[in-house]
C-alpha cells in the first residue's frame, strides 16, 4: 500500500525512492511550517498565545467534522450534508438548552440527529443504490431548512457555558485549549482503523473498485452505511462543540464549511497516500488551512480573497493528485 | 427505431407528467384561490423562466453523466461583471453579450479541466464556483450595484409582453425548442446522449467525446449567465448573492424530470423545473417562511428520485409477488 507515495522517482535506486516517500510524506508539514514562519515574520502576532489558541480551537472542530468525510471520500462517495449537519445538530443543541434540557441530553439528542442523517444517507445510497451526491445535496438541504426552522430563521443564545465550554478555553501555557488532546486521540484510534485494520483496508478498496470487493464478500452495503453515519455523528459532533463555542446555535453557519471540509480532505489527499484521503494528510491539511487563514485575517485580507486562495489552494491539490494518480497508474500498468 | 410500444409507454409518462401538474395547480387552486390569479401565474412563469433556464444547462451536464455544482458562483460572478458593465453605460445587447462570453470562459475552464486532464467533476466545480464567489465581490468589495439599470432596458426583459406572455418565458421556450431540436433531431444531441451512456463506445464510434464534455460544461455556464440576466431584470440590481437560490431548483427540476419521465432530456427538464416552480411559488404564496424553499425542493427530489429508482422498483415487485405470486411479472422486467 505504501507504494503509491513514490511518484516521481519511481524508476530510480531504492536511494532516491525514500527520498520520494520522505517528500510525498512530509511536504504538506514543510508547507505549514514555510508558511507560520513566512506569516509570523511579517505579523509577529501570528505566534501569539491568544491567536495560537484560537487557530487550535477551530483546527480541533474542523477536524473532527471531517474526520467521517474523509473515509467518505477515500470510500469513492461523496458526502456534501457534512455541513448542514453540523448546522443542525448545532441549531438542535441550542434549541433543547433553550427548552429547558440538560447539556447531556442535548447532546445525545444532536448526535442521535447526526446519526439518523447518516443512517438515511447511507441506505439510500448503498441500499437504494440512488447517486451520493443527489442524495446528500438533498439531505443537506432539508438540514439546513430544519436547522433554520428550530430558530425560526434566527440565531438562539445559549445562556449555560456547559460542560464542553473549560475545554475550549486557553490552558497549558494559555495557548493550547484543553480539546485538542481529546481530537488528537480520536483521529489517533481513526488513523490506527485505517491503517492497521481490514476496516481500513476495505474503505480504500472500495475506492479502487466495488464491484470487487463486493466480489470477495465483503458487506459493501453494510459498510458504506457505517461510512456515511460515521460522517453523519462526527460532523454532528463538531456542531456541538460550535455550540459550545459561539454559545449559540446559528442556522446559517453551514455554508462556508463545505468548500472548507472539501479542500481539507482533498489537499490532505496529496500526502502520505497519494491521491486518497486520509486521516494524518486532513490533519494536516486542517493546520495549514488554519494558519493560512488566521494569517490572512492578521495580513488584513477581506473574506472573499480568501474565498479565492481556498478555491485555488483546491484546484491546485485536484491538479497534483490527478497527475499524482496518473503517474502511478501508468507505472503500474507499464510494469 | 421506436417501436409503438415505447412510444405508448412515453406518451403514458408524459400523460402522467401532465397529470401530476393539473392535480398540483389544483390542489394549490383549492388551498389559496390566490394561485391560479394571473398575477400569480404570470409570477410562475417569470420565476419558471429563470430557473428553467438554469436547469436547461445542467440537463446538457447531467446527458453527460457529470455534476456541476458551479452554478451559484458562476451566476454571482457574471451577475456582479454585467451589472458593473451596466453601470459603466454599456448598451445592453454588449452587455449580454460579454456576460455570455465570461460565463463561456468559466464553463469552458471547468470542462477542459475536466474532460482534458481528468480531474473529478464534483470537487473541480465547487472550487471553480467559490472562486467565483469570491471574484463577484472585486467589482465593489460587495455592495450592489443598480445605476444605470432603469435606463439601460434591462427591466424590460421581466415587465415587456408579448402576446399575453412575457419576454422572459418567450425566452425560455425559444431556447428550450432549440436544445429540444439539437439534442433529439440532430447528431450532434446524439453524440451528447452517446457520451453519457459509454464514453468507451461513443469514442471508438468516432465521437470527440471529451469535446462534447466540455461543450456541456460551457453550455451549462452559458444557460446560467442568461438564467441570472433574468433575476437581474426582475430586481433592477445586482447583488453578490443573485444566483445562491439558482442551483437547488435546476437540480431538482432536472432529476425530477428525469425520475418521472424515464430518462434525461430537455423535455424532461422543461416539466420538472415547472412542477418545481408551482411547487415553489404555491408554497411562498400559502405562507411558508422562507427558509423552508430549500427543504420543500430538497424533499421533493429525494422523494422523487427514491421513488422512480430501481430499488424501489424492485422493492414494488417484491410485494406484488407477495401478495400475488401467480401473476406474472411482465411489465417489471423491461424497466
Amino acid at each position: 500500500m505504501t507504494m503509491t507515495s513514490t511518484v516521481k522517482f519511481a524508476q530510480s535506486r531504492p536511494r532516491g525512492r525514500k527520498i520520494a516517500r520522505l517528500t510525498t510524506d512530509l511536504w504538506l508539514v514543510v508547507a505549514v511550517i514555510v508558511v507560520t514562519l513566512g506569516i509570523a515574520s511579517q505579523r509577529p502576532q501570528l505566534l501569539d498565545a491568544v491567536n495560537i489558541a484560537t487557530v487550535l480551537k477551530s483546527f480541533s472542530i474542523m477536524v473532527v467534522m471531517v474526520l467521517g468525510l474523509t473515509w467518505v471520500i477515500a470510500s469513492g462517495k461523496i458526502d456534501v450534508s457534512f455541513m448542514q449537519v453540523a448546522a443542525l445538530s448545532n441549531m438542535i443543541c441550542a434549541y433543547a438548552l433553550a427548552q429547558g434540557w440538560s447539556w447531556g441530553g442535548a447532546i445525545v439528542v444532536a448526535l442521535l440527529a447526526g446519526a439518523l442523517v447518516g443512517l438515511i444517507n447511507g441506505w439510500l445510497v448503498a441500499s437504494m443504490r440512488l447517486p451520493a451526491l443527489i442524495v446528500t445535496i438533498s439531505t443537506a438541504g432539508i438540514c439546513a431548512s430544519i436547522a433554520a426552522a428550530l430558530g425560526k430563521g434566527t440565531v438562539i443564545r445559549i445562556a449555560d457555558p456547559g460542560p464542553l465550554e473549560p475545554l475550549l478555553q486557553p490552558a497549558l501555557g494559555g495557548a493550547v485549549p484543553m480539546i485538542v488532546v481529546p481530537v488528537l486521540l480520536i483521529a489517533a484510534v481513526a488513523w490506527f482503523v485505517q491503517e492497521r485494520l481490514s476496516f481500513g483496508r476495505y474503505i480504500y478498496a472500495l475506492g479502487q473498485n466495488e464491484a470487487a470487493v463486493r466480489a470477495v464478500g465483503v458487506p459493501v452495503v453494510k459498510l458504506t452505511v457505517i461510512l456515511f453515519v460515521l460522517s453523519g455523528v462526527s460532523s454532528a459532533l463538531a456542531g456541538i462543540l460550535l455550540a459550545s463555542s459561539l454559545s449559540s446555535g446559528q442556522p446559517m453557519i453551514g455554508g462556508p464549511f463545505l468548500i472548507n471540509g472539501l479542500t481539507v480532505v482533498l489537499l490532505g489527499g496529496m500526502m502520505v497516500r497519494v491521491g486518497k484521503p486520509n486521516i494524518l494528510g486532513t490533519l494536516t491539511a486542517t493546520l495549514f488551512i488554519g494558519v493560512l487563514f488566521s494569517g490572512a485575517t492578521l495580513l488584513g485580507l477581506p473574506d472573499f480573497q480568501r474565498q479565492i486562495i481556498q478555491g485555488g489552494l483546491l484546484l491546485t491539490g485536484l491538479i497534483v493528485a490527478t497527475i499524482a494518480a496518473s503517474h502511478h497508474g501508468a507505472r503500474t500498468a507499464g510494469q | 427505431m421506436r417501436t409503438w410500444k415505447d412510444r405508448m409507454r412515453h406518451s403514458t409518462r408524459g400523460l402522467g407528467f401532465v397529470a401530476l401538474v393539473l392535480i398540483v395547480a389544483a390542489i394549490f387552486g383549492a388551498l389559496e384561490p390566490r394561485f391560479l390569479s394571473y398575477v400569480s401565474l404570470n409570477g410562475i412563469a417569470r420565476h419558471m423562466a429563470a430557473n428553467g433556464l438554469a436547469a436547461l444547462g445542467l440537463t446538457f451536464v447531467v446527458i453527460v453523466r457529470k455534476f456541476d455544482l458551479s452554478i451559484a458562483g458562476v451566476a454571482a460572478f457574471c451577475a456582479m461583471s454585467m451589472g458593473a458593465l451596466i453601470a459603466a453605460g454599456w448598451p445592453l445587447w454588449s452587455v449580454i453579450l460579454a456576460g455570455l462570453a465570461l460565463g463561456a470562459v468559466i464553463g469552458g475552464i471547468s470542462g477542459i479541466a475536466i474532460s482534458r486532464f481528468g480531474l473529478p467533476d464534483i470537487v473541480t466545480t465547487i472550487a471553480v464556483g467559490s472562486i467565483g464567489t469570491g471574484l463577484a465581490f472585486i467589482y465593489t468589495g460587495g455592495r450592489s450595484i443598480f445605476q444605470n439599470f432603469f435606463t439601460s432596458g434591462i427591466t424590460d426583459l421581466n415587465d415587456a409582453k408579448l402576446m399575453g406572455l412575457g419576454v422572459s418565458m418567450w425566452l425560455l421556450v425559444a431556447i428550450y425548442a432549440l436544445a429540444w431540436f439539437v439534442l433529439s433531431r440532430t447528431r450532434t444531441g446524439l453524440a451528447f446522449y452517446a457520451t453519457g451512456e459509454n464514453p468507451m463506445a461513443a469514442h471508438f464510434s468516432g465521437i470527440a467525446t471529451r469535446r462534447f464534455v466540455a461543450l456541456a460544461y460551457v453550455l451549462c455556464a452559458m444557460c446560467t449567465v442568461l438564467a441570472v440576466l433574468l433575476i437581474l431584470a426582475e430586481s433592477g440590481t445586482a447583488e453578490t448573492n443573485k444566483g445562491a437560490n439558482l442551483m437547488m431548483p435546476a437540480y431538482a427540476g432536472v432529476f425530477l424530470g428525469a425520475a418521472i419521465m424515464g430518462g434525461t432530456s430537455v423535455i424532461a427538464s422543461f416539466g420538472g423545473i415547472l412542477l418545481i416552480t408551482m411547487l415553489l411559488d404555491g408554497f411562498a404564496l400559502m405562507g411558508l417562511p422562507y427558509y423552508y424553499s430549500d427543504g420543500v425542493v430538497s424533499l421533493i427530489l429525494l422523494i422523487g428520485v427514491l421513488a422512480f429508482s430501481d430499488g424501489a422498483r424492485g422493492t414494488l415487485e417484491a410485494l406484488r409477488f407477495l401478495f400475488w405470486p401467480q401473476k406474472p411479472t411482465a411489465k417489471g422486467s423491461d424497466a
